[in-house]
């Protein structure tokens, strides 16, 4: 029975982390390109070198190994793929039409989901957004409307013929839709009510999980437990500090509230969406916590907040020192154009971020506070070689990507957008439609 | 008082009454049909009518042309003895006296946009308007006074905001503390600009709040006089029943209160007797007023004594030597519990009762061992009377009032400068004469006077630097659903053509100055597209600060709104909604040709001369309108099929569409290119529903490669802040030039609109609507530093600043006054709830079906003005309703 136990746990752990398959594909040099590394600044009219899926060199006079493919890219930019830190990509196809929607599970509490196993790899909205640069993205399952712990979030690569290859990192962090205490003023006192009950299910939902989970961690220690609970065995790393909750809380009570749970029950949080997170940072700061900021593109949050407030949070955050990236919302709207996430760290950028930051937030720092930052997230000697080519500067629209590698491999930027658009000239030139 | 039907629109006759009990029902009524009363309300089901405000005031619109209209009608047929008789009908008959101008109408008010609403439909059909007011009369005390009408004031109680958590409060607004400040000045601030107003108890929850509240806005200045009127003289002029009662005066009827005190400024006051129609009624009498010396004499020890009674007269305070004894007075009966020495006894008390009649008093003590004394009082001086307080008349609140109320609100709009310059500043014209480096633009008196290098302009012209600066047309959002007020869908019917968004504009709402901030100035607000046939849309100008009327963008050719696909045919509303015609794109262009083809014989009917007078009908008067060109229809479409159905209808009844959203236009531009119809799209929105799967960022850029007029517009409050950069996505998308990328959302908007003889480009003689930008308008750095309209600075990024500055200080300043009463009720509410859960536990609410789901459409009605301008109602996404 113990034996039993021990695979289970081991499979657990290991198996979604099957790599893709690497084909052996010969070395790559793309050269002339300014690389904006993101973490050590940018290299004009460098080299880098591409070799058995990973980024083997680069600078300002890397050479060409024998039978390198040389592709001369002078004038253009090269970039490490952009990260969707907060997305259903995959999850969801068209939101309106539900067997389309796998993204949220029924019940208050189910950890045991993962988000990879039911990413669909012939989606046709990631092919739209990796023609933008998005080229990987955490996918996190969402809670439904009485739900509190969504399930498990996976990061995955926007290349592979399964969602096995996609898969970059299997269970990075655990989704928790901390509840909103927040109740319209304008609600009818009955209304209000039955907001505050429900409020009160969840929070006592998450309570109680942790509590389970405990005991079953005590019990399991014990050697008392004969058959596993997937509920609560999904829960034992975050109990031990091995995987981050990632929290989605907007508001100021729920960030308040979240900070005093994580320092209470001793666990590691990343606050995701975080609208109010500026105005606590110093708190934020101070328990080191990291936040995924959400998409500059909403209004502010009340009447008296300045037209900006939304748009000024990042630069705020960035200012008190708190680790910082930025996401969209992750809701069904953001899935069907996550391929305009530089364009809303850009509105950050101008409000007060910097243009730097703003790219480090969609790379770097999402890399880094998931825990992959030793395979994406920059232009690195040893990285994935996920990256892309754009003629111009990504955060501005009308810059355009037009190559683009994931793990070592050149991806199609072909998608259903642009089929369409191919076809639809044709018409207007009198061709047939065929 | 006055007795009104509480429930729908046009909710009936409201009675005056007296009080008097007993007698029969035509003694207690002073005037049985005083007032027509009439409310805003919706209807509380998805598919009654109205669901809307705009259908509530297109309802009563339409009701009064029907009452209007049965009159004249049964006036012909009276001269034209051989024609059809038409039904009898008591409820337009009922509307008479009030379209006469015989019988006043009473229209209750949900908040303070609602007076211009209700006056408008006064002015209208010449009716006698009574405003019933909601507690914001003192915001538009002046406008109240300039339109004369007369007001019902709600006495009420404003609750302290819930300011106690520092998170919480956050959610508070600057408009919700203002409002605490100044609503018990409400009615000092109408009497004081003169308003005709009197004063209701009617939204007070128990009617023995009625003194208190009144007594408050008495402290709080209110002449007395004022509010005595307020009572009696006002509503009997308001209600035309002043020649009966209201005053004391020979001759009126007898109906008058005794107290024994000023009601209007004393607690203690009590009224004694009321009389009604000259029969008095006792309120059970209060204490008798004991209060004086007296002297009280017995047989046996001691006495006389001598007796000092103050206090209040309902609570005595009585001393005899200077000690204090316990002393209660119920009615005429006085208790006391004297020393027992003062009747020689060892006792520490002895109780004593005595009855009183005015100066003279009889009591009996009881004394252990069976003994009594009996004792006889007399006053010997009545009370000192206390002295008058000086009556410090309390200031108004420090602040101005400001419109809108609260956060970024105006005390005015912004000047006009006579001339204005900028200068070398990189100018899109958007016109002939394309993007201009380093050039000047002069604008005088509000229109642009001329686009140059170098110009020569007036003295005293105000000078802008515009080096590094980027100076475009100001943006026009060719489809919004801002500043509308209680429901963007009139989705109760599928025909919904007489509801206009022009009647119910909120120009309070926060996102109007918020898209300032994104260079908006120019807007067309959409009816949404949960039926085929919507309302009336409404173009304006962002013109923040000023009100529902000065937003209009004066001049423009009327427009509606259609809709085709999902939303009209309730595919996503769910289960239950599959009965109402049509449920496919088969039935949706036969409505709408059906709808047509009626409206066209509406029309030849209204022509015909010497006929019977033929009914007004709003709702196919749009649609005839739209036949004869002088309305546009904008018609909500995604799919081909639909789209090219409809233009087969257009091209067949011989009109011109814009169609919007599109987002299959590229399928089919050729023939929108021959209609000559315009497409006003999304920029790169797919995906989120079935019509929307084939749609691509590239569709701009293709139909303007087929000679479409495009536009690139938001449909999305937020979005619309930065639709210059949604127009650089076709750039991005199919490789449009950069100028003709931003014509998306300058010059093509105003072309499909009929406005671009005013706005679009900047060219001389246009309105002087423009964007100054620190940088391109493409780029995503750049943001908005000024905005302007008609030549007046409503936007400006520094003058923004120091507004966010002021209101982080007051609302601190006002939190910190607020706490304390907010404490205060805290803390009685505690006392309050901890007894109510000594009790039995409340029985189980049983859940209702309209509580079972929230979908954002109820709720939506209940939102007060000055709410957070989140949207939930894209037309264009799954919520079409």
């Amino acid at each position: 029975m113990k034996r039993l136990l021990a695979s289970f746990a081991l499979a657990a752990v290991l198996s979604p982390a099957v790599a893709a398959d690497a084909p052996a594909t010969a070395p790559v040099l793309l050269t002339g390109a300014d690389l904006y590394t993101v973490s050590h600044g940018v290299i004009p009219a460098g080299q880098l070198l591409i070799r058995d899926g990973k980024i083997a060199a680069l600078g300002r006079d890397v050479a060409a190994p024998a039978g390198a493919t040389r592709i001369d890219l002078a004038g253009k930019r090269i970039y490490p793929g952009l990260i969707a830190a907060n997305s259903i990509l995959g999850l969801t196809e068209v939101s309106a039409v539900r067997a389309t929607n796998d993204y949220s599970e029924a019940g208050a509490s189910t950890p045991e989901v993962r988000a990879e196993v039911a990413v669909n790899p012939d989606t046709e909205l990631w092919p739209v957004a990796r023609a933008n640069g998005v080229l990987s993205a955490l996918i996190m399952p969402r809670a439904g409307s009485d739900g509190v712990i969504a399930g498990q979030a996976a990061l995955m690569q926007a290349d592979g013929w399964t969602y096995e290859q996609m898969t970059v990192a299997a269970s990075v962090g655990m989704v928790v839709a901390w509840p909103s205490a927040r109740v319209p003023d304008w609600l009818p006192e009955d209304r209000k009510q039955r907001v505050r009950e429900g409020v009160q299910k969840k929070r006592d939902a998450l309570d109680r999980a942790l509590r389970d989970a405990r005991a079953y961690q005590a019990a399991r220690q014990a050697g008392a437990v004969s058959v596993a609970d997937l509920r609560d065995e999904a829960l034992l790393p975050v109990l031990e500090g091995r995987m981050p909750l990632l929290v989605l809380a907007n508001d100021a009570v729920q960030i308040r509230e979240a900070l005093a749970f994580a320092a209470r029950e001793k666990l590691r949080i990343v606050i995701v969406g975080g609208a109010d997170a500026w105005r606590m940072a110093a708190a934020i700061k101070a328990q080191d916590v990291p936040v995924i900021l959400g998409s500059s593109h909403n209004l502010p949050m009340r009447r008296w907040e300045g037209y900006d407030t939304v748009f000024a949070a990042a630069g705020r955050l960035a200012a008190a020192g708190v680790t910082l990236a930025i996401a969209n919302d992750g809701d069904a709207m953001s899935a069907m154009n996550e391929r305009n996430l530089p364009y809303q760290a850009a509105s950050y950028a101008a409000h007060g971020l910097g243009a730097e930051a703003a790219l480090r937030a969609i790379t770097l720092a999402p890399a880094q506070i998931l825990g992959v930052a030793d395979r994406l997230g920059s232009l690195e000697a040893g990285k994935d070689a996920t990256l892309f080519v754009a003629d111009g500067d990504i955060l501005d629209i009308r810059a355009v990507v037009e190559r683009a590698w994931v793990a070592g491999r050149e991806v199609d930027l072909a998608n259903k957008q642009s089929r369409l658009y191919q076809q639809y000239q044709r018409k207007y030139r009198g061709e047939p439609k065929g | 008082m006055l007795s009104t039907p509480k429930q729908g629109v046009f909710r009936g006759q409201a009675a005056l009454v007296n009080a008097a009990d007993g007698g029969r029902l035509n003694e207690l009524l002073i005037a049985p049909q005083a007032a027509l009363q009439l409310a805003f309300e919706q209807a509380r089901g998805s598919d009654d009518y109205p669901t809307s405000l705009m259908g509530a005031i297109a309802l009563i619109r339409q009701t009064f042309l029907d009452a209007q209209w049965q009159q004249q009608r049964l006036g012909w047929q009276d001269k034209h003895r051989q024609a059809e008789r038409i039904e009898a009908n008591d409820a337009l008959d009922a509307l008479a006296p009030a379209l006469a101008g015989r019988q006043p109408v009473i229209f209750a008010t949900e908040d303070e946009l609602d007076y211009q609403r209700a006056l408008a439909i006064a002015k209208e059909f010449s009716l006698r308007p009574i405003l019933a007011g909601n507690g914001h009369e003192y915001r538009m005390a002046a406008g109240l006074k300039s339109a004369g009408v007369p007001v019902i004031v709600p006495l009420k109680t404003v609750e302290a905001p819930a300011i106690e958590d520092p998170d919480l409060a956050l959610d508070v607004s600057l408009g919700e503390l203002e409002h605490w400040a100044w609503a018990p000045y409400n009615a000092r601030v109408l009497a004081e600009a003169g308003v005709d107003f009197a004063l209701t108890a009617g939204a007070l929850k128990k009617p023995d709040e009625f003194w208190p509240a009144l007594r408050k806005a008495v402290e709080k200045g209110l002449d007395e006089s004022v509010a005595l009127a307020a009572l009696t003289s006002r509503p009997a002029a308001m209600l035309g029943v002043d020649d009966r009662v209201g005053t004391l005066e020979r001759g009126k009827r007898a109906d008058f209160i005794v107290a024994d005190a000023d009601l209007f400024r004393s607690d203690k006051a009590r009224i004694h007797e009321t009389w009604i129609g000259g029969r008095r009624y006792e309120v059970g009498p209060g204490p008798a007023d004991v209060r004086g010396s007296w002297t009280l004499t017995w047989r046996g020890a001691n006495g006389p004594a001598q007796l000092e009674i103050a206090g209040e007269a309902a609570e005595p305070a009585v001393t005899a030597g200077g000690v204090s004894m316990p002393a209660t007075i119920s009615q005429r009966q006085l208790l006391l519990y004297p020393p027992g020495s003062l009747f020689g006894r060892s006792e520490e008390r002895v109780s004593m009762v005595a009855t009183v009649d005015g100066d003279r008093l009889q009591g009996r003590v009881p004394l252990p061992g069976g003994a009594e004394a009996v004792v006889s009082g007399q006053r010997t001086r009545p009370a000192a009377p206390a002295a008058a307080k000086a009556e410090a008349r309390p200031a108004l609140p420090a602040f101005p009032l400001r419109y809108p109320a609260g956060e970024f609100g105006r005390s005015g709009l912004p000047a006009q400068p006579a001339a204005v310059v900028v200068r070398n500043a990189t100018i899109w014209t958007q016109g002939p004469q394309g993007r201009l480096d380093g050039a000047d633009l002069l604008v005088e008196n509000g229109r642009i006077a001329a686009i140059g290098t170098g110009l020569a302009v007036p003295r005293g012209t105000v000078e802008i630097d515009g080096r590094g600066k980027h100076v475009s047309p100001g943006i026009i959002d060719a489809h919004s659903h801002i500043a509308i007020a209680r429901g963007v869908n009139e989705g109760s019917h599928a025909v919904t053509s007489e509801v206009r968004v022009g009647d119910v504009l909120d120009p309070t709402d926060i996102t109007v100055y918020r898209q300032l901030g994104g260079g908006v100035t120019a807007a067309q607000l959409l009816h949404g597209s949960a039926n085929p046939i919507g309302g009336q849309a409404q173009v304006i100008k962002l013109r923040w600060g000023a009100d529902a009327q000065g937003l209009r963008f004066d001049g423009v050719t009327p427009t509606i709104k259609f809709a085709l696909g999902e939303n009209v045919k309730q595919s996503n509303w769910g289960s239950e909604f599959t009965s109402r015609y049509p449920q496919t794109r088969m039935g949706v262009p036969e409505i709408m040709l059906d709808q047509f083809l009626a409206a066209r014989d509406y029309a030849a009917r209204r022509a015909e001369k010497g006929a019977a007078p033929v009914r007004r009908d709003l709702r196919l008067e749009a649609l005839a309108e739209v036949l004869a060109g002088t309305r546009i229809v904008h018609i909500h479409s995604y799919r081909q099929d639909e789209i090219l159905a409809f233009v087969r209808i257009a091209q067949r009844l011989e009109f011109v569409p814009v169609f919007q959203h599109i987002l299959e236009g590229y399928k089919v531009a050729d023939a929108l290119a021959d209609l000559g119809a315009g497409a006003s799209t999304f920029s790169d929105w797919w995906a989120y529903k079935m019509e929307v799967v084939d749609a691509i960022p590239y569709n701009g850029a293709l139909m303007t490669a087929q000679n479409v007029v495009v536009s690139f517009n938001s449909d999305d409050a937020e979005m619309a802040r930065r639709l210059n950069t949604e127009a650089a996505k076709a750039v991005r998308y199919g490789g449009l030039s950069e100028t003709a990328a931003l014509d998306l959302v300058t010059r093509n908007p105003a072309r499909q609109l009929r406005i671009d003889d005013r706005v679009g480009s900047l060219e001389r003689g246009k309105d002087a609507d423009f964007v100054i930008w620190s940088d391109s308008p493409l780029s995503t750095l750049a943001y908005a530093e000024q905005t302007w309209i008609d030549g007046r600075k409503y936007f400006d990024r520094t003058e923004d600043r120091a507004e966010q500055a002021r209101i982080d200080g007051e609302r601190a300043r006002l939190i910190a006054q607020i706490l304390p009463e907010r404490v205060k009720a805290l803390a009685k509410k505690g006392d309050k709830s901890a007894k109510k859960d000594d009790a039995a536990a409340p029985a189980p609410k049983p859940v209702g079906h309209d509580h079972d789901h929230d979908d954002g459409f109820g709720l939506d009605r209940l939102r007060p003005i000055y709410h957070d301008g989140e949207s939930i109602h894209l037309c264009s996404g799954l919520e079409a309703h």
